[in-house]
C-alpha cells in the first residue's frame, strides 16, 4: 500500500510520570494507514498509560503527538474525528439503550445510512438480542462489545484500543482479531494494547514491548 | 525464575560452552519440581458434625468490640478535633433559629386572605412531602440494610437474623421520627403557625414518618414494594393539591382553603394517631418477620448505603444523584428502542428529548417548581422569590441535563462526538433550556403579583425578574452537573480543625447555589437586571466549556512553539522574512 505523505500518528519524544517516577520516557511513534502497533509489556509497564497520553486523556509532562497533522487536543472536532478510542473511561448514558447509543454515534458522525450501519455491527458484536437493554444491565463481555462496537459504527481514520481482548470469550477474541485485520487491511491504522497472543500474532504489523 | 536467575543457572549438562557468548541461545534449565509433602493427617471433612448453637447476641457484642476496639478516635474525640465544625454548626444554628423567630414573627403579621390560606396549608403540603420522601428513601434502602462483608459471613451463618437486625430498625425508626419532627415543625415556624402548631406539625411529622418507615420495613419483610408506592404517590398527592390550593386562594379562584381549613385542626392529630397505630403494628410484624427478608435485599441497600457514604465522603452531590439514577435504570432494565432523528448536533438533542420522553417522571419536580414562587409569593416574602424560586428550579432542572452529566463525567464518551465540549455542552443544554423557559412563561404571573395577593411588578419587570430566575436555576443546574469532583491526587489543604481536604472539596458543596446566588442577588438588592443578565451571560459563557483552560494552554503553548520554529528558521537564514510594510 502506498504510503501517505503525512503519518496518521506522529509521537515526539512523549515523556510521563507520576510525581518523580517516570512511567514513559523520551518515546517516540510514527503510525501510518494500514500499520498496526501492538504495544506489549508487564503490568505497570505504561501501555495505557501512553496510550491515554496518546487520546488526550492525561497529558504528557512533554513531548508533542500529532493526529493526521493536527496537534492533538482531546476537545478539536478534526481529532476527535479521526480517532476512534476503547479504552477504560468510556461511559454510557444509563437512559439509552444498547442500539440507541450506536445509533446516536452514527447519527453524530453524520452517518448517511446510519440505521444499515448499526444492524450491521449489532449482528456483528452479536449485540442484537441485546438491543434494547440498557447498560447497566449487561454482562461485563456485552459491555465490552458495546464499548468496540462504538468504534467500529463511526468513521475513523486511527483506532487506539487498551487491552481490547479483556473478558471477551474465545470466540470473541478471534473474531476481535480478524476484524482488527480487516481493519488494518483496509487501511485503518491501530495501536493498541494487549496481553493477548494470538490478537497480536493476527492483526499486529510491529510489536514494541514497553517497559524492556 | 527471573531472567537474570535463569542466565545465572548452570548449564544441565554441566559442559563446556560451544558457542560465542552473543549468539548463545538460552537454554531453559531443568527445573526439578519440589515434593509435595506428605500429609500430617488427613483433612476434615465437616459433614457429620453437630453444631453446637449459636448466640445471636454474642455475635452482635464480638462485633462491637472488634469494630470498637480498632476504632483509631473515639466520638469525643473527634468533637473535640473538629471544634471548629461543632463552633460553625452551632453559630449557624443559632442564626437558623433567629432565621426562624423573625420570619414567624414576620408571616403572623400578615392578615391577608393569602397569607392565612398560606399558614393553613403549607404544613399540610410540607407533612406529605416529609410522609412522601420517608416512603421513597425507606423503599429505596430497605429499609433494614446489612453491608455487603455482614450478607457474606454472617447471614450465611446458621443464626436467626432477626435477633442481629431488630437493633438496627428500630435505630432507622427513631431516627425517621426525629428526622421529620424537627423538618415538619420548621416548615410550620416559618409558614408562621402558633408555637402549639408547631409542636402539633412536628409530631404529626415524626410519628407519620415513622409509622410509614415501620410500614415499609414489614413491606421488605414480604418482598413487596407496590404498596409503599401507591402510598407514595397518594400522599404526594394530597400534597400538591394543598400547594395548588395555596395559588388558588391567593390567586382568588378559591374564597378559601375548604375542605383542608375546616380539616386543619384534625389533619394533624389524625397523622399522629395513624402514624403512631402503624408504628406499633406494622413495627411489631416486622420486627416478627425479620428473618424472612431475603439476604440479597439486605445486602442491595447496604451496598447503596455504602455508594452514598463514600460519595457524602467526598460531598460530591452529583455521583450520589449517578448511583441513584443507575440503579433506577438497572431496575427498569430494558426499553423499547426509539428511531434516531438528523444528524450531527440536532441528533445529540433529539436523543435529549427522547429520552425525557422515555422518563416523563423527570418532568414532575419541575411542574411542582412552577407552584413555588406562587406560595412564596402568597406567604408576602415575593422580595426573595428570585432566590427561593431559583434555588428550586435548580434542583427541579438537574434531573433533565442527564445527558450533560454523563458527557461531563468522563472524557470517553464525549471524546467519541466530532464536536467541541462547548457544542456538546450547547445541545445538551437546549432541551432544558427549553424546559425552563415554559417554567418561566408559567410563573411570570407570580413575580407580576397574580396568584400571590400583591402586585409589585409591572408585567414587563415580572418576565424580566422571571426570566433572570429562570437563567439562574438553569446555569445553577449546568454548573452542578458539570463541576469535577475533588481531586485526591492534588496536594491537599490544611482546613483547621477539620483536618486536610483536597481542594475544590467545599466548594462541591455550594456548586449551583454559588450561580443562582450571583445571577439573582442583584434583583434581591434591588440593582438593574441588566447585572444579573450580564452576570448570567459570563457564567454561559464559562459553563459552556468556551474557556477550557487546558485547551487554552494547549494552544497558547502551540502558537509560542510555532513562533519558535520561525524564528529559529530565519536565523538560520533558510527563510528571508519580508521587511514589514509601512
Amino acid at each position: 500500500m502506498a504510503k501517505q505523505r503525512t503519518p496518521v500518528l506522529k509521537v515526539t519524544k512523549l515523556s510521563k510520570a507520576y510525581g518523580s517516577h517516570a512511567i514513559v520516557s523520551d518515546f517516540n511513534l510514527e503510525v501510518w494507514a494500514g500499520d498496526a502497533i501492538a504495544l506489549t509489556g508487564r503490568n505497570g509497564a505504561g501501555k495505557s498509560t501512553i496510550l491515554r497520553c496518546l487520546v488526550g486523556a492525561d497529558k504528557a509532562d512533554s513531548g508533542t503527538i500529532e493526529i493526521c497533522g493536527n496537534r492533538l487536543r482531546e476537545s478539536d472536532p478534526a481529532v476527535r474525528r479521526d480517532l476512534a478510542t476503547v479504552i477504560d473511561d468510556l461511559d454510557f448514558f444509563p437512559d439509552l439503550s444498547v442500539v440507541e447509543h450506536l445509533d446516536l454515534l452514527a447519527r453524530a458522525h453524520g452517518l448517511p445510512d446510519a440505521e444499515e450501519a448499526v444492524d450491521d455491527v449489532l449482528h456483528e458484536v452479536q449485540l442484537v438480542a441485546q438491543s434494547g437493554q440498557l447498560p447497566g444491565t449487561l454482562s461485563s463481555g456485552q459491555r465490552r462489545r458495546l464499548a468496540l462496537a462504538t468504534a467500529f459504527v463511526r468513521p475513523r481514520k486511527l483506532l487506539i484500543l487498551d487491552e481490547p481482548e479483556q473478558r471477551l470469550d474465545v470466540e470473541g477474541v478471534e473474531w476481535l482479531a480478524q476484524r482488527l485485520k480487516a481493519e488494518r487491511e483496509a487501511g485503518l491504522a491501530i495501536v493498541m494494547a494487549s496481553h493477548e497472543p494470538r490478537l497480536v500474532e493476527v492483526v499486529a504489523t510491529r510489536t514494541i514491548r514497553v517497559g524492556a | 525464575m527471573s531472567k537474570k536467575s535463569r542466565r545465572r543457572a548452570p548449564s544441565p549438562s554441566g559442559g563446556a560452552q560451544t558457542t560465542p557468548p552473543e549468539v548463545q541461545t538460552p537454554t531453559p534449565p531443568v527445573v526439578q519440581p519440589e515434593p509435595v509433602p506428605e500429609p500430617v493427617a488427613p483433612p476434615r471433612v465437616l459433614i457429620d458434625v453437630t453444631p453446637e448453637p449459636v448466640s445471636e447476641a454474642a455475635l452482635r457484642n464480638l462485633m462491637r468490640d472488634w469494630r470498637r476496639g480498632r476504632a483509631t478516635r473515639h466520638l469525643w474525640d473527634m468533637i473535640q478535633d473538629g471544634y471548629v465544625a461543632v463552633l460553625a454548626t452551632v453559630m449557624i444554628g443559632a442564626m437558623l433559629v433567629s432565621m426562624v423567630i423573625r420570619a414567624q414573627g414576620a408571616v403572623s403579621a400578615c392578615t391577608s386572605a393569602s397569607c392565612q390560606s398560606s399558614r393553613t396549608l403549607l404544613p399540610w403540603a410540607s407533612l406529605c412531602g416529609v410522609l412522601a420522601l420517608t416512603l421513597m428513601v425507606s423503599r429505596i434502602f430497605g429499609p433494614v440494610v446489612a453491608s455487603a462483608a455482614e450478607g457474606f459471613w454472617l447471614m450465611e451463618a446458621p443464626i436467626k437474623r432477626a435477633r442481629i437486625l431488630w437493633g438496627r430498625l428500630v435505630s432507622v425508626l427513631v431516627g425517621a421520627i426525629v428526622i421529620a419532627a424537627v423538618f415538619g415543625g420548621l416548615i410550620a415556624a416559618l409558614s408562621g403557625s402558633s408555637w402549639a402548631g408547631v409542636v402539633n406539625w412536628a409530631v404529626a411529622a415524626g410519628l407519620g414518618a415513622g409509622g410509614l418507615t415501620a410500614l415499609a420495613a414489614e413491606e421488605q419483610t414480604a418482598d413487596r414494594t407496590w404498596v409503599t408506592r401507591t402510598l407514595q404517590w397518594l400522599v404526594g398527592l394530597v400534597g400538591l393539591t394543598a400547594l395548588l390550593t395555596v395559588v388558588a386562594v391567593a390567586s382568588g379562584w378559591l374564597a378559601d382553603a375548604g375542605w383542608f381549613a375546616a380539616s386543619e385542626n384534625r389533619f394533624d392529630l389524625i397523622v399522629s394517631v395513624a402514624g403512631a397505630v402503624l408504628l406499633i403494628g406494622a413495627g411489631m410484624l416486622a420486627i416478627a418477620r425479620l428473618d424472612e427478608i431475603r439476604r440479597a435485599r439486605l445486602v442491595s441497600g447496604g451496598s447503596l448505603v455504602a455508594g452514598m457514604q463514600g460519595a457524602m465522603y467526598a460531598m460530591d452531590m452529583s455521583l450520589m444523584r449517578d448511583i441513584l439514577v443507575e440503579r433506577d435504570a438497572l431496575a427498569r432494565g430494558h426499553v423499547r428502542p426509539t428511531k434516531g432523528h438528523g444528524t450531527g448536533l440536532a441528533a445529540l438533542v433529539y436523543r435529549d428529548a427522547q429520552r425525557i420522553v422515555r422518563f416523563p417522571k423527570q418532568l414532575i419536580l419541575l411542574l411542582l417548581s412552577i407552584v413555588v414562587p406562587y406560595a412564596v409569593g402568597a406567604l408576602g416574602l415575593g422580595v426573595l422569590s428570585p432566590v427561593i424560586s431559583g434555588l428550586v428550579l435548580l434542583t427541579a432542572i438537574v434531573p433533565l441535563l442527564g445527558m450533560m452529566r454523563v458527557l461531563s463525567r468522563t472524557g470517553g464518551l464525549a471524546r467519541s462526538f466530532p464536536f467541541t465540549t462547548a457544542q456538546i455542552r450547547t445541545a445538551a443544554m437546549v432541551v432544558p433550556a427549553i424546559a425552563a423557559l415554559l417554567w418561566v412563561v408559567a410563573v411570570t404571573p407570580a413575580f407580576a403579583g397574580l396568584g400571590t395577593g400583591t402586585a409589585h411588578l409591572s408585567w414587563a419587570d415580572a418576565s424580566i425578574h422571571a426570566g433572570v430566575t429562570g437563567l439562574a436555576g438553569l446555569l445553577g443546574a449546568v454548573r452542578w452537573v458539570t463541576a469535577k469532583p475533588p481531586d485526591y491526587n492534588k496536594p491537599m489543604m490544611q482546613m483547621g480543625g477539620f483536618g486536610a481536604m483536597p481542594p475544590g472539596m467545599i466548594g462541591n458543596l455550594i456548586k449551583g447555589i454559588d450561580i443562582v446566588a450571583l445571577v439573582s442577588l442583584p434583583l434581591l438588592f434591588g440593582w438593574s437586571y441588566w447585572i444579573s443578565v450580564i452576570i448570567a451571560g459570563i457564567s454561559f459563557f464559562v459553563l459552556r466549556g468556551s474557556m477550557n483552560m487546558t485547551d487554552m494552554a494547549a494552544a497558547q503553548e502551540e502558537q509560542k512553539r510555532q513562533l519558535e520554529a520561525a524564528k529559529a528558521e530565519a536565523s538560520a537564514g533558510k527563510k528571508k522574512i519580508p521587511p514589514p510594510r509601512r
